[in-house]
């Protein structure tokens, strides 16, 4: 073996150097994860490969045998010292915009957004196995939040069925047996979970957390990418530095290597796309613009549910995008969703004197449309205003789990689409703000003032949003009603 | 735990059809994880009569991390190392090049191939590679006399 057979996947990171770039501190944050990783991965051969003024790749050639031995037996020993739990719980994401606080401007401006877009991540530790994890989880959180146990069954089927791609590579079904059965157990335990009403992804992250469940998963995941890449070599050959079987052999089929974009678009294709999840890579990089560059690796998705990944070079996240309504309290999002429809009112207020009758009925006239359509909700009127559709409004966020509601995670599933609107009754009892309807569009007014910035096209930019806040070097983002989002 | 049931099916398997010149049993019954290797060393080496005992012991994380594979009897091999661990740690056995679809049975018949012909390129007795490479002859003598000395019953 020679120094050009190093595992790079290691270190990934140094590859994602920008020629003539050197390890600028504060470059990279302090991360817990990823950047313990990469600069630690990044000293250790820095130290050794690394002196000022000269260029560490183009010195190799002419390093002593004896060096090149003591590297390769440094890189060859490497271990990444990280810390904390694989998969970590969902967390604000201005952690990450905090860490970026010092370093280029570029990244502090792009955490600070993100924080807005996406407020929630959760952290996968970056062990060489964080990006397989993190579509794992993300494909199994998604299936849990779609609360549906025909999807589970047909995903669980789907699943199965791939065992045949295995057949043809692993050849002996009792050298990969184990880990479908850790992939099914937790099939069977988001089963049970919704059965049982549970939308607590609690005991998902714990069969992470746990070495055995989770390392079965993420193998299983592994040898089902590497299988589908031999079955459809055209597709990715071209990509590749070597030989197809050497890829697999030595980037996929081995513990610990991190996943690169030709094994996440191989483990999209074959394990995760006939899910109708899409996925999404958020890339966090020092490219021009004021926000992360997004990349969709799926067509738009056809049963609802992302995976959205927060990329670094050499570590993945995972990303949750801001709910399109705000963060509030349930009664605060009555007066919300009335505002789709609060064009009416306030150009006549005549729909509550016609329907004065109905007005009296609890539960009833806080859906103005009811009676009228059959839709959850009203179609918005054409409005500057107003982006999300209008099923979206009924969402409440994650932590006001009212569990007969549907909640999808957005874009809103099929399912739940084609559900009859969500009850009005399981929302907290009317009986207390009852009386506070104000019906009369005199006295919603303000309110309604109030409630539009959140109607915005803006949606995720959020003032309510607490991560906004959080972040000392907050800077607010001006946005103009003729920007189009990027 | 999974461990143990593909364990179990791969000591099996071994039992039931076991490969040429390998004979494999647990050291204890009662522990899935440590295995006595009986093998013969290959024909047209100068490991050729010997009957070798190699210890096979599973990492309670197997399949996720390999086997490690060590000789207790002495054997003269630029690939083994010259001391009471007789251990042995390359290719497929290397952590980062360990693959959890791998079988045991692969890891022995790699073991048994490294008999036949070592790779003095990862040697970890350089000593030996050097005289392998550079003096063969003295190599296959000394091979000999010490598989006749210690891996002859």
């Amino acid at each position: 073996m020679s120094l050009s057979d190093l595992p790079w996947n290691h270190f990934d990171p140094i590859n994602h150097f920008p020629t003539g770039q050197d390890s600028t501190s504060g470059f990279y944050p302090q991360h817990p994860h990823s950047s313990a990783f990469f600069d630690h991965g990044y000293s250790q051969l820095s130290n050794a490969l690394y002196h000022p003024g000269s260029n560490f790749f183009f010195n190799m050639n002419t390093l002593s045998t004896a060096e090149m031995e003591r590297f390769q037996k440094l890189s060859n020993e490497f271990q990444p010292d990280v810390q904390g739990p694989p998969v970590s719980t969902k967390q604000s994401s201005s952690v990450i915009a905090m860490e970026y606080a010092n370093a280029d401007p570029t990244f502090a401006t792009k955490t600070n957004a993100l924080a807005i877009t996406h407020p929630l991540t959760r952290t996968m530790k970056g062990d060489g196995n964080c990006g397989w994890r993190a579509v794992a989880f993300g494909y199994f959180e998604n299936l849990l939040n779609l609360q549906n146990l025909m999807q589970v069954d047909h995903e669980l089927a789907r699943i199965r069925a791939l065992n045949a791609l295995l057949n043809q590579t692993v050849q002996e079904e009792h050298l990969y047996e184990i880990f479908v059965d850790a992939t099914e157990d937790v099939f069977n335990q988001i089963y049970d979970a919704i059965r049982n009403g549970i939308r607590d992804e609690t005991f998902l992250v714990n069969a992470f957390n746990q070495e055995y469940s989770s390392s079965a998963i993420i193998t299983h995941f592994r040898l089902l990418t590497s299988a589908w890449m031999k079955r459809h070599p055209s597709r990715y050959e071209a990509f590749l530095s070597m030989p197809l079987e050497q890829y697999c052999a030595t980037r996929i089929d081995v513990v610990r290597t991190e996943i690169d974009e030709i094994g996440l678009q191989a483990l999209v294709d074959g394990v995760i796309e006939g899910s109708g999840f899409a996925v999404e890579i958020m890339y966090l990089d020092r490219s021009e613009g004021e926000t992360v560059t997004p990349h969709l690796l799926t067509p738009p998705p056809a049963t609802g549910g992302t995976i959205c990944l927060l990329y670094r070079p050499g570590h993945y996240d995972l990303l949750y995008p801001a709910e399109p309504t705000v963060n509030m309290e349930p009664v605060v999002n009555y007066q919300y969703a009335m505002t789709s429809d609060y064009a009416p009112w306030d150009q006549g207020a005549l729909a509550f004197d016609v329907n004065s009758s109905l007005m009296t009925i609890p539960n009833l006239m806080m859906d103005p449309s009811f009676g009228m359509d059959p839709s959850p909700m009203p179609a918005a009127p054409p409005s500057p205003y107003r982006v999300s559709p209008p099923q979206e409004v009924y969402q409440p966020p994650p932590m006001h789990a009212s569990p007969p509601m549907s909640i999808a995670s957005p874009p809103p599933a099929p399912p739940r689409m084609s559900a009859p609107p969500p009850p009005m009754s399981s929302l907290p009892p009317r009986s207390s703000d009852g009386p506070q309807i104000r019906l009369n569009p005199l006295v919603m007014k303000p309110n309604l003032s109030h409630s539009l910035p959140v109607t915005t096209p803006f949606k995720n930019s959020s003032p309510y949003n607490q991560a906004h806040f959080q972040n000392q070097d907050f800077e607010p983002i001006h946005w103009e009603p003729s920007d189009s989002r990027k | 735990m999974g461990s143990q049931k593909r364990i179990a099916k791969e000591l099996a398997e071994l039992v039931e059809s076991p490969p040429e010149g390998i004979v494999v049993k647990l050291a204890d019954e009662s522990n899935l994880y440590t295995w006595n290797v009986y093998m013969d060393g290959p024909e047209k080496s100068p490991y050729q009569n010997g009957k070798f005992l190699l210890n096979l012991s599973l990492p309670t994380e197997y399949p996720f991390k390999p086997p490690t594979v060590s000789f207790k009897t002495k054997i003269y091999h630029p690939n083994v190392t010259n001391d009471d661990k007789g251990s042995m740690c390359l290719g497929m056995l290397r952590a980062d090049e360990w693959k959890p679809s791998s079988k045991i049975l692969a890891v022995l018949q790699f073991a048994r191939q490294l008999l036949a012909e070592p790779m003095p390129d990862d040697a970890v007795e350089g000593r030996i590679a050097e005289q392998f490479k550079n003096d063969h002859s003295r190599y296959e003598e000394v091979a000999k006399e010490w598989t006749r000395k210690y891996a002859t019953l």
